[in-house]
């Protein structure tokens, strides 16, 4: 009994290897994804070990040095000082710590609610639920994004927690459509049927019977998205809505330094370089996840 | 007289449409005993699948009843309890899409087995393997599948072990076969012989092809457009098949050698269109295509009557004239 | 000179993780006024044959590695596309198993049916035809097939008729052409079996009539049986039988043909064999020599060699098997 679950649990571990293997495989292909991807881990790596790789922690945030102030790039500061003093290569990598806190949190709290709407509206497709749900939705979906990331943080204070909080408002009705389109074809599908039939539970056919079936979508979407969402935090940022400074925030730096422009270039042209870096990032593992999802026709 | 496992009566399922009111069953009524196989033969628009997802539950019928070992079960699924969704089981016309293709085929079978709690999470493995083997499939390869990877015919095998898998007494065969070649077809064909004998299992066999009921079902209903034309145990229907329809029907049949030919109706070819079920004909639906009918055929819809043992005809000129007029054997 | 001859025809798709090699040496021919039967499982390339002698394969992820398609002593792999394509609009016309895929559901019938008249350059010295002209053709065609009030035909879409009738506005298309070969790939599999008899039977009459020659591709045998003079039997693709239709099903010689007659279910009602075992072969490791070799009961050490010729079983009877080298 014993060696037969032993077994299974094996032959099960080896059939997950063999997925993984040939989704690194249809990804590969493609030497730009690849980049993207590698371009990712380094600045994950450089953004979680901050306090550890860069040369002056300490400047990240609060920080004053007049005498060292409005310095060129140089070996001593890499990307140069900004108008009070602090070394810019530091105030960027940490900037990369909230932005892609930024991304982490509004997708967190975004795309889930919008995956659970859209699959109880596929599945209930026809009827009051799906109505309201989806007439919700459109009505989220009808006002600007940034506007309406304008008005919340408006509203509330200026800070971190409440940018994420209005963006991931945002963000949940995208995935609700997303989903509820791919849920309401599905609906029909006989083994969706066959569970129905069988008895098994509206949660179970939701969430182990259609969510699977809705993955690949989804997490393409959340991966173009984040180089989105970071962008719009750094919007934010930019129009003084979102962190406050001394915070070490990419838009932020880059609204500083844009004063100073074009004489202290580098305290608004590195950290405009690194968000679209990250972005590209992004955009390139994105496509590369589309390509491991796609069918194939022969 | 063994007791009827189902049986249909007066059963109506009508569709609201912006067409018109569809009427894919108008008021069929039929039994079967246990270990029967059942033939529902029909063409497009005949009713026969809208029968099925009746049976199975899938739609609540407009009217009639519908019972399942003397328990009346005519409700959708979702009223239905536990118990018959184990004992009344369907297995689907597409192996592609009757299968989960993002979940494996131990995934697959482990649904219905969780459902019913049957047996404990140790020896769900074990019933697993044993459905499997059932279905003369290896085991120990094909637990751990996805769809995509098993080849159609394999695809339907699994369909039936997922049926099997609650222990049912009744089993809905949706044209099992009809998306499959033939040379796979033998197999899974023969594979629910041996199994209805080794279970005691009850069929309700849906298909187009009577050619192949021929050679499976042991008794043969021919519908068209919502209606009962004609049921017959099989050897006396193909013998004496007497309804036009079921005379136009075998004459299209195309087959491989002249001994077959000599069996089909002679003097019967096919004409005419089926009606829109939203169009249907005053009187006997089939009047508009029939080569034998007569004054009253567009007036008065016919009645089901036993002209034999167990061998039922709905039609107005069959009963009137000589019945061996339109059969030619 | 025969009509069409396919000389081992060798055809691949590119894929990812290699290349598929289907087409491994088909081989066929038809006379003028020959009604030729293809008769094959999923999978063993009979429609990709279809598209290869139209031209139409999509050609990269595909390749033709090899062969020769003659249409009248002229190699149509090695045309130039024009030339390929006046083939295709006045010699060679195809119907295809969907006719809703077929037919444009934005156009009406009518538009789409001139539309091919106009195309045609069937007028005087191939020139385009006048506009009566081909509404008098259009008509002609409809009412030709059995279609009732082809008038009113005209202005429908494809979406509001039946099945049968959308199959034969196919066939209308494809005759209006007056061309010499046509290619029928499943036209009838997709409708019930009584439509299906008066399709077949109207296909019957239209080509006996005008003397084009047809290829009816399948995989039912009883429908080659009604329509055809003879048959070739495809597997993994290749041809590995061939001979006069009727003579055949009743001897079939090929295993895999053999195997596939048990497997069909009778009339006379003597059950159903359990098939052929195994698979259709991975055509990207596609078994050496005779394709079948791993199903097959006789099986013997040459057959994994090298692909079998065709060898005389009977009179006007071939089959690519070792089983008959004599």
């Amino acid at each position: 009994m014993r060696q037969e679950r032993k077994a299974d649990f094996l032959a099960t571990l080896a059939q997950r290897r063999r997925t993984l293997a040939k989704g690194w495989y249809k990804y590969s292909r493609n030497p730009l994804s690849v980049l993207g991807l590698v371009l990712l881990v380094l600045i994950g790596l450089a953004a979680g070990l901050a306090p550890h790789i860069t040369p002056y922690p300490a400047q990240a945030g609060a920080y004053t040095d007049f005498k060292n102030a409005g310095r060129p790039p140089s070996g001593e500061h890499l990307f140069g000082t900004d108008r009070i003093g602090r070394d810019v290569f530091t105030r960027v990598i940490f900037g990369y710590r909230f932005s892609l806190l930024l991304g982490i949190v509004v997708l967190g709290l975004g795309v889930a609610p919008g995956v659970v709407l859209g699959l109880l509206a596929g599945y209930h497709r026809g009827t009051w639920i799906e109505s309201v749900i989806m007439r919700v939705t459109d009505v989220f979906l009808a006002v600007p994004p940034l506007v309406l990331a304008l008005a919340i943080t408006a509203m509330l204070t200026p800070n971190l927690l409440n940018e994420m909080f209005a963006i991931a408002l945002l963000w949940w009705p995208w995935y609700c459509r997303l989903v509820f389109a791919v849920s309401s074809s599905m609906r029909s599908q006989f083994f969706v049927r066959e569970a129905e039939l069988s008895g098994a539970s509206e949660g179970h056919i939701l969430f182990k019977e259609m969510l699977p079936n809705c993955l690949a979508p989804i997490l393409t979407k959340m991966t173009l998205d984040m180089g989105i969402v970071i962008l719009l935090g750094a919007s934010l940022s930019f129009i003084g809505l979102g962190a406050q400074p001394p915070t070490p925030c990419l838009g932020t730096m880059v609204a500083d330094g844009a004063k100073r422009l074009p004489g202290e270039w580098w305290s608004t042209i590195f950290p405009a370089l690194a968000i679209v870096i990250v972005i590209l990032a992004f955009n390139l593992v994105g496509d590369g996840l589309r390509d491991v999802f796609a069918v194939e026709e022969v | 007289m063994p007791e009827s496992i189902l049986s249909v009566e007066h059963l109506k399922k009508h569709f609201p449409t912006k067409q018109g009111l569809v009427r894919a069953i108008d008021d069929i009524s039929f039994s079967m005993a246990p270990g029967d196989t059942l033939g529902l033969v029909g063409e497009s628009g005949s009713g026969k699948t809208t029968t099925a997802q009746c049976v199975v539950g899938m739609y609540p019928p407009t009217s009639g009843e519908i019972r399942f070992k003397e328990e009346s079960i005519g409700t959708a699924f979702k009223h239905r309890p536990k118990y018959i969704k184990g004992d009344l089981r369907i297995v689907f016309q597409d192996p592609g899409s009757s299968l989960n293709p993002k979940r494996t085929i131990k995934q697959i079978l482990s649904v219905p087995l969780k459902v019913h709690g049957i047996g404990t999470r140790h020896d769900r493995l074990g019933r697993m393997k044993d459905l499997l083997n059932m279905v003369e499939l290896p085991a120990d390869e094909y637990l751990y599948k996805y769809p995509q990877a098993i080849g159609g015919g394999e695809k339907q095998m699994v369909a039936l072990a997922r049926a099997l898998a609650t222990n049912p007494s009744f089993i809905l065969l949706d044209e099992p076969t009809s998306a499959l070649d033939v040379s796979v077809q033998g197999k899974i064909i023969n594979l629910l012989i041996r199994l209805q004998k080794e279970l005691n299992l009850t069929y309700l066999f849906i298909t187009h092809d009577l050619s192949l009921m021929r050679n499976v079902s042991s008794r043969v209903a021919i519908m068209y457009l919502g209606k009962l034309c004609e049921i017959a145990p099989t050897v006396e229907f193909f013998e004496r098949p007497i309804h036009p329809y079921t005379n136009m029907l075998l004459s299209s049949i195309p087959v491989v050698s002249d001994e077959e030919e000599a069996l089909k109706p002679k003097k019967v070819s096919s004409k005419g269109e089926i009606p829109s079920p939203v169009n249907i004909p005053p009187g006997c639906s089939f009047h508009s295509r029939c080569l034998a009918k007569n004054g009253r055929c567009a007036e008065d819809d016919p009645a089901m009557v036993e002209v034999a043992e167990g061998h039922f005809v709905r039609c107005h000129a069959a009963l009137e004239a000589d019945p061996t007029r339109f059969g030619s054997v | 000179m025969a009509l069409l001859e396919v000389n081992d025809l060798r055809v691949g798709y590119r894929i990812f993780e290699g290349t598929l090699n289907v087409l491994n040496g088909v081989r066929l021919s038809i006379d003028e006024g020959e009604r030729v039967g293809l008769v094959g499982e999923t999978g063993c390339g009979k429609t990709t044959t279809v598209k290869t002698i139209l031209r139409v394969l999509p050609v990269p992820p595909a390749q033709v590695q090899g062969g020769e398609i003659l249409y009248r002593g002229e190699d149509v792999l090695r045309m130039s596309a024009r030339a390929a394509r006046d083939l295709r609009r006045r010699e060679v016309t195809a119907i295809f198993q969907d006719p809703l895929q077929a037919l444009n559901p934005m156009f009406t019938v009518g538009t789409q049916l001139r539309d091919i008249l106009k195309e045609s350059r069937a007028g005087q010295d191939g020139g385009r035809l006048r506009r009566r002209e081909i509404e008098k053709r259009c008509i002609a065609a409809l009412q030709e097939t059995g279609m009732p009030d082809p008038e009113r035909i005209m202005t429908n879409y494809p979406s509001q008729l039946s099945g049968g009738m959308r199959q034969r506005i196919c066939i209308a298309e494809a005759l209006s052409r007056e061309a010499r070969l046509l290619l029928a790939d499943e036209p009838t599999t997709n409708l019930d079996v009584t439509i299906q008899d008066q399709i077949l039977r109207k296909l019957d009459e239209l080509v006996d009539e005008k003397g084009t020659s047809v290829l009816m591709i399948t995989h039912s045998m009883g429908v080659v049986r009604d329509l055809t003079q003879r048959l070739y039997i495809m597997y993994a693709g290749a041809m590995v039988e061939t001979g006069k239709t009727k003579e055949l099903l009743a001897q079939p010689r090929h295993p895999y043909t053999q195997g596939l007659m048990k497997s069909v279910p009778r009339l006379t009602g003597e059950g159903i064999s359990d098939g052929i075992p195994g698979r259709i072969p991975n055509y990207l490791e596609p078994p050496s020599g005779c394709r079948f070799h791993p199903r097959c009961e006789h099986v013997m050490p040459v057959c994994k060699e090298a692909i079998p010729s065709f060898y005389p079983v009977d009179e006007d009877h071939f089959a690519a098997c070792y089983l008959y080298r004599s």
